[in-house]
């Protein structure tokens, strides 16, 4: 097989270009918010709130078919509900927010799946779950477009707070930060990019797409600014060549996706020259000389 | 009192008229649910002086810091902040987090830290100047850790770090320094390394406020104290705050833990 065959044959086929297109445009705002989800032990919330999106697209679904707009805001409604809901839960009785969220999300999936299971058209479960690159239309890849331009520009003007507000929220609020706007900000952008990614990734594995590159940079580098770079190349590049993958192999691009940034992600655990395992253990060998 | 003036960090600079009281506290009380964590406290705080504020586990310490930023909503009375110097009418507050609050695997260098004390006085859009990067430069110098200023922040000594966010507090250019637990997981050296600094800031006329848990350290660096006992035990000259009466009032309870060694001291 050729190169052409390989990188180039790929795209002569229209769904593979948009497929692959909003992929790599979400990479780059997945790649953003992951490494603040990341730094601010948000990771495992994440993913609660992605799966929670479930029930809200079927809805959407069941009433307006098709239409990326009704998909769009069904998602979203799902996951403020469940953010919402889980910040007023452990508020308001003995729950802590950490199981408030569990408990949330696996019911919201739950009602989710059911819903879908029921539904009379020919949808297939597993491509909500776990994305279907055929799938993508016109429609999601302008979504995919305007919601990865929107948390760039939204990384570019507000780096400083979002930076204070990760590393040291208390100090930001100290300094006249607006703090908990950040934060609502920051959830609302995180269910934005996973209701537009769900279609290429799913929305069990979309999440893979914010936190692999980001916790791979994490590995590498000692500064936000080159962590936010890194992790967007890291992103892109995953992307890039999971959706080749799932072409050549015929595997769920999603999964596929994935697969490419997992791969990433283990060579930069083992191999990071800083924070890796293979120097842990090598130090932790060479006996150290005590004074 | 003549106390030399500090270096002009910032435009604010405090200048020492010791008669001038920067904050105070009337008959404040804040309450968490129907619990209060402080009650009915009064005290003023001179301007250019180090304060310790003093008490048990739960005496409303770290609620009296959160108070004075504002993040603690107050049940009745009012925190009066700034003086009648002119320069004071709103200053600034540079505050400095507890240690175990710090993510120190954070991708971030110590000069990344020290610049963030710019940050608020960038507003949105503003960029680092020649003249914030100037204010970097000297608060970095002026404790010690301008060659770090490329490191990570884990891989630095437990008193580096500290001097680190003391660094951004300066860079900050606050008028009133406040200090959470400062001494809290420093080792000895540590220790001493920030006692020597707090003593000079006190020499230099800076209003430092910090909570303070080990009573011996707040007699050999700071001059003036606030104990707590949710109400205000007492506020003034450290070593009359810290009389025998005083200490056992704030930490015991009038309960008696001379006995048997039972009980376990402050």
């Amino acid at each position: 097989m050729s190169l052409h065959d390989l990188f180039i044959g790929p795209l002569s086929y229209e769904f593979m270009r948009r497929g692959l297109l909003s992929a790599m445009l979400l990479g780059v705002s997945g790649g953003l918010l992951g490494c603040v989800l990341i730094l601010r032990r948000m990771a495992l919330m994440g993913d609660a709130l992605s799966h929670s999106l479930l029930p809200g697209i079927a809805v959407a679904w069941l009433l307006f078919g098709t239409s990326t707009t009704a998909l769009f805001f069904g998602g979203l409604v799902a996951g403020l509900l469940t953010a919402i809901g889980s910040a007023l839960l452990s508020r308001l009785t003995r729950v802590k927010e950490d199981a408030a969220f569990g408990s949330l999300f696996i019911v919201f999936f739950g009602a989710g799946v059911a819903l879908i299971s029921r539904l009379p058209t020919r949808i297939n479960l597993a491509d909500f779950l776990f994305g279907n690159v055929l799938g993508v239309s016109v429609g999601d890849l302008r979504l995919a477009a305007a919601v990865s331009a929107a948390t760039a520009a939204v990384f570019i003007l507000f780096y400083r707070s979002i930076l204070l507000e990760t590393f040291d929220p208390v100090f930001h609020r100290a300094t006249g930060g607006r703090g908990g706007l950040v934060h609502m900000g920051f959830l609302t952008f995180t269910v934005l990019n996973l209701v537009a990614a769900m279609q290429t990734m799913g929305v069990v594995l979309a999440l893979g797409l914010f936190l692999l590159p980001a916790v791979s940079a994490y590995l590498w580098c000692d500064r936000f600014r080159s962590m936010l770079a890194l992790s967007i190349a890291f992103a892109t590049l995953g992307s890039l060549f999971g959706i080749l993958l799932s072409f050549h192999a015929g595997l769920a691009s999603g999964a596929s996706v994935v697969l490419c940034l997992g791969a990433i992600f283990i060579v930069s655990a083992l191999l990071s020259p800083r924070y890796g395992a293979v120097v842990a253990l090598r130090r932790g060998l060479i006996p150290r000389r005590h004074p | 009192m003549g106390r030399p003036r500090i270096d002009d960090f910032g435009t604010l600079s405090p200048t020492v008229h010791s008669d001038q009281n920067i904050l105070q506290f009337r008959e404040v009380t804040v309450r968490y649910g129907r619990l209060p964590a402080l009650r009915d406290v009064s005290f003023e705080i001179p301007c250019g002086e180090s304060t310790a504020i003093l008490g048990a586990n739960g005496a409303g310490k770290s609620t009296l810091l959160r108070s004075i930023l504002g993040w603690q909503p107050l049940a009745s009375g009012e925190i009066r902040i700034g003086d009648s110097h002119p320069q004071h009418a709103r200053p600034r507050m540079a505050y400095v987090p507890q240690r175990h609050a710090v993510d120190w695997d954070f991708p971030i260098t110590v000069r990344g830290v020290v610049e963030q004390g710019r940050y608020p006085s960038l507003g949105l859009f503003g960029r680092l100047s020649a003249d914030d990067r100037r204010h970097v430069d000297r608060a970095m110098e002026e404790l010690g850790i301008g060659d770090l200023e490329g490191r990570q922040i884990r891989m630095l000594s437990g008193g580096q770090q500290q001097r680190v966010f003391l660094a951004r507090a300066l860079a900050q250019g606050g008028d009133i320094f406040l200090l959470d637990e400062p001494f809290a997981g420093l080792d000895l050296f540590g220790t001493e390394e920030l006692v020597h600094i707090l003593r000079n800031w006190e020499a230099q006329g800076r209003t430092v406020l910090a909570a303070v848990h080990d009573l011996a350290i707040a007699r050999t660096c700071f001059t003036r104290g606030v104990l707590l006992d949710t109400s205000l035990v007492a506020a003034g000259p450290i070593a009359e705050v810290l009389s025998p009466a005083n200490v056992d009032r704030a930490y015991r309870q009038g309960r008696c833990v001379h006995g048997h060694g039972g009980e376990a001291g402050p």
